[in-house]
């Protein structure tokens, strides 16, 4: 309750915090039953690694299914099951047979979902569309970890670049912790797990 | 260190000169608050229940508006804040840039995404900005839903869990007939009538590639960088924390975005510029200087005018003292020499009276005897002429009269009482006056031979230069060192863990312990010598830390040190002044200078200045990391080769290749950079073939054609076919997705 802004001042700071207040607004459009599903809020690693959690059992359940169908299924008929279904128009009485075609039949429409449906190639994931790691060379070029200046050097002891003997001057006379954080500002810091 | 001082001296550079005062300083922005804005009804009452309402959901400013507006009615951050107010026992909700108006809702503001990522975390929030969104938009009288189709952008790959959130809020929450989502930089691309070309979106969160064919993403070849405008001012901030580690005043986000936006531009040729950089010259054009608001040390200003007044009162008052004093003086003087006229006048009469009347009138004057008298009178003499002199300004040498001592040559035997008592007066002036004389004698044996030393030395000089140089230099250089290993010793004392700092706990545990060890073990036995060798106290200094340490040694080696280079100044024809080491530390020299404090002199004293940050290499390093992702520790291809894989690569063979090519189109608020476009022009153009047609192009608006593409999309005959309906929402559940051309496939998992 304080005033940040040339906005207002001690005088009419509360009567702008009223004017601008959303909660006292009528909101007759929201639905007044809805109740938001508890624990919605997720990060992108809960939410990926949940995915992938689901896709997995998917998966498995399919191939469980698939290899625990009784081999007296395919002994039972004549002809191979592919062979079953292409003449499958006259109606099969094998119920065992007929289980394991709806199985073929799940698992192939779950692999033509999961190679994405935009006209082959993988399917396009949030985590699969991240750009992979440079081959570039112009990655290996090294900048001075305090100037940013082109660095030549590395110190051995802090792992820092530098761009010439003054910086490593300043370098020597940094406190261990500081050294880190330049580390960390390339990503090349020490995490301790 | 090397031994070698004779390279200790640079080749030439003399020292520069520092650069006038900045003409223009750099603020940072207040909190970003736009005031309130009214609801606007307009476009709701022109609406009817097929006009869809356009929602740029992006991770930097949300955009709504109606689908015929021409750009989006309100844009505001996505930002809610909700909190109870005890006071008032009230509930407060406030919604993008109003959080900014007052300190509560700015710290309790809730971001509706993920910090550096463009998916929602936060979804309390999302519906605190769609409430926003739909009461502005005039909604308020809408009963039981919204009652118009949503159009809403999502990320490229959106994940199933966030549109199935999303759109259970949109269908459950607030009733919308239908749903449709779309890839805001493919809206900004049709807006921009493109049809086959590389789409280069650089926004908030993220940079994405995709190539469209036909006006049909190819999303299967589509590759996201995760650096945005937001990764930008975090990175500059990270550096402008490094840089000012303790800078009194706070640099927050908003502010590090507009800093980046104001001042960071992108290089022509990145490894060009940023060597000559920190160059002197020109250095002030390259170097912007932003001042943080503060408050100058209260230091009493007083005009000229009372300034003057005062200096008059004090010279006032001083003539006053002045007069005073030589009015006493003179007083005194006229006194004393009305005595001396009295005690001659005595005197006389003394000589010319008999001895005993002479003997009482001395008594009378508490003299002994005549002699006491007469020296009583030499002395009065003495200190009278002193005293007019001393008001006529000059002081002659006093000629000092060898003192007799009569008395010590005569055996005691021969003297009575009185003799005895002044002859012991007497030898003990003798040997003061000795003692004196040979003090005096040592001085000036000193001087002779600090004489004949110099005598020599100049002799030598004379004779080898060379040598003398060397020497010379060989001392200044071991000074030089030994001032620098102090500095070294200084700052390694700061650090708690290095060597030196231990082996003065060592020392402080051994002094303070009963039995030390060390003497133990030098096999002293119990007598305790410390003290015999006057090095023992050294051990205190060694101690001893902060400013009172060894400050007087220092002050001993600066001016040897001093004494030194005016020597070699003056001989050594080597030896110039930028030689010295008060030029060689100079801080117009000085690289690191120019990085914190541009080209400047800096006192730390000064409120002014150290409320001030200097950008100069950041101003490019910021915004090259699109390019060299590696430069902020992203393990990932910058833009350009991500651009050459797709099109080189990917697409090699694709009869749509040169047709690509022809239109790389950038859009998104982290390429509005100065110089952005050229730069990939330059880069790409030296990766593609030789021959190929390729051209670069920028959006119209670069930020707002996602909204108008969206809203121009959602008229067509293709949206009419992709809008999600509740009952199909109802059916095939929250993540399901039509696709069309300017939206993401569907997946389900």
């Amino acid at each position: 309750m304080a005033p940040i802004t040339q906005a207002s001042d001690e005088t009419n700071h509360q009567a702008l915090l009223d004017q601008l207040d959303l909660y006292a607004i009528r909101k007759p459009f929201r639905n007044p039953n809805w109740k938001p599903p508890q624990r919605r809020n997720k990060n992108v690693k809960q939410i990926l690694s949940e995915a992938s959690r689901k896709e997995a059992s998917v998966l498995a359940t399919q191939n469980n299914s698939g290899s625990s169908t009784p081999a007296a299924a395919s002994t039972g008929g004549v002809a191979t099951p592919a062979a079953a279904a292409a003449n499958g128009s006259h109606l099969n009485p094998n119920i065992a047979q007929a289980a394991q075609h709806l199985d073929r039949l799940v698992l192939e429409k779950n692999q033509r979902a999961a190679t994405g449906g935009n006209g082959g190639g993988p399917a396009v994931t949030y985590t699969n569309v991240e750009s992979a790691p440079s081959l570039h060379p112009s990655s290996q070029r090294h900048y001075c970890d305090v100037t940013g200046l082109p660095a030549p050097y590395t110190d051995p002891k802090s792992r820092l670049r530098y761009h010439n003997v003054e910086v490593y001057g300043l370098l020597r006379t940094m406190a261990q912790g500081s050294s880190e954080q330049y580390l960390a500002a390339r990503g090349a810091h020490t995490v301790l797990k | 260190m090397a031994p070698s001082f004779a390279n200790d001296v640079p080749a030439g550079s003399g020292r520069n000169s520092p650069k006038p005062e900045p003409t223009k300083l750099w603020g940072v922005s207040e909190p970003p608050f736009e005031g309130f804005k009214p609801i606007d009804t307009e476009g709701y009452k022109r609406s009817n229940s097929s006009t869809a309402i356009i929602i740029d959901n992006g991770s930097s400013n949300v955009r709504a508006g109606w689908a015929f507006d021409n750009k989006p009615r309100i844009t505001l951050p996505p930002l809610n804040a909700r909190y109870r107010d005890r006071k008032l026992n009230r509930t407060f909700v406030f919604t993008g840039s109003d959080v900014y108006s007052d300190g509560t809702a700015r710290g309790q503001a809730k971001n509706v995404y993920e910090p550096g990522s463009n998916i929602i975390n936060n979804w309390d929030s999302m519906e605190g900005v769609l409430d926003y969104v739909f009461v502005k938009l005039g909604l308020g009288d809408a009963q039981g839903g919204i009652g118009r189709p949503v159009v809403l952008t999502e990320p490229v790959a959106n994940l199933a869990y966030s549109r199935k959130t999303m759109s259970e809020i949109l269908f459950e929450c607030y009733g919308a007939p239908s749903v449709a989502y779309g890839i805001d930089s493919l809206f900004s691309y049709n807006y921009n009538n493109g049809k086959h070309g590389l789409v280069v979106s650089s926004s908030y969160t993220s940079t994405h590639l995709i190539p469209v064919v036909n006006s049909k993403p190819l999303l299967s070849h589509a590759t996201r960088l995760n650096w945005g405008r937001f990764q930008s001012a975090e990175y500059l901030q990270k550096l402008l924390r490094l840089k000012y580690p303790s800078f009194p005043a706070k640099l927050n986000d908003p502010q590090s975005e507009d800093l980046v936006r104001d001042h960071c531009y992108v290089s022509d040729n990145y490894e060009q510029e940023l060597s000559r950089y920190l160059d002197w010259t020109g250095l002030e054009d390259r170097n912007r200087t932003v001042q943080f608001p503060f408050t100058e040390q209260i230091i009493v200003q007083k005009t000229e005018e009372e300034l003057a007044k005062i200096a008059e009162r004090k010279k006032e008052s001083g003539r006053r003292l002045q007069e005073q004093a030589a009015k006493m003086r003179l007083e005194k003087l006229i006194r004393k020499e009305q005595e001396l006229e009295y005690y001659r006048e005595l005197l006389d009469r003394v000589q010319n009276t008999t001895k005993k009347e002479a003997r009482t009138l001395l008594e009378s004057d508490d003299f002994d005897d005549e002699g006491q008298l007469e020296k009583k009178i030499k002395e009065m003499d003495k200190s009278i002429r002193k005293a007019r002199n001393k008001d006529l300004g000059d002081e002659p040498e006093e000629e000092q009269e060898e003192p007799t001592f009569p008395l010590l040559e005569v055996p005691d035997d021969q003297l009575d009482e009185d003799g005895l008592k002044q002859k012991r007066q007497q030898r003990l002036m003798r040997s003061n006056h000795e003692a004196r004389a040979r003090a005096k004698a040592e001085k000036e044996r000193e001087k002779a031979r600090i004489a004949e030393e110099e005598r020599l030395d100049t002799e030598r000089r004379e004779k080898d230069p060379e040598t003398w140089i060397e020497e010379r230099r060989a001392a200044r250089h071991a000074i030089v060192a030994k001032i620098k290993e102090r500095e070294r010793m200084k700052a390694e004392l700061g650090n708690r863990k290095s060597l030196v700092n231990q082996m003065r706990m060592k020392t402080i545990a051994n002094l303070a312990s009963d039995t030390p060890t060390k003497k133990r073990r030098r096999g002293g036995g119990d007598d305790d010598t410390f003290g015999a060798d006057d090095a023992d106290w050294g051990v205190y200094r060694t101690v001893a830390t902060g400013e009172q340490d060894s400050d007087d040694e220092e002050e001993d080696l600066n001016s040897n040190l001093r004494k030194l280079e005016e020597q070699l100044l003056q001989y050594d024809p080597n030896f110039t002044e930028d030689s010295t080491r008060e030029a060689e530390t100079d801080w117009t020299k000085s690289l690191v200078h120019a990085f914190l404090r541009g080209p400047y002199p800096y006192d730390p004293e000064d409120q002014r200045q150290s409320h001030q940050l200097h950008l100069n290499v950041e101003r490019i390093r910021v915004p090259e990391v699109v390019f060299q992702p590696s430069i902020a520790g992203v393990d990932q291809a910058g833009i350009v080769e991500i651009a050459a894989g797709i099109l080189n690569e990917r697409l090699g063979d694709s009869a749509y290749r040169t047709e690509i090519m022809k239109d790389i189109f950038l859009c998104g608020g982290n390429t509005l950079f100065q110089g952005f476009e050229e730069r990939l022009k330059n880069e790409l153009r030296a990766v593609m073939p030789a021959d190929a047609v390729m051209k670069v192009r920028k959006a119209g608006d670069p930020v707002l054609d996602a909204w108008r593409g969206a809203a121009k999309w959602s008229g067509t005959q293709e949206a009419k076919q992709s809008f999600v309906t509740r009952a199909e929402f109802l059916e095939k559940g929250g993540d399901y997705l039509k696709e069309h051309s300017c939206g993401n496939a569907f997946q389900s998992y």
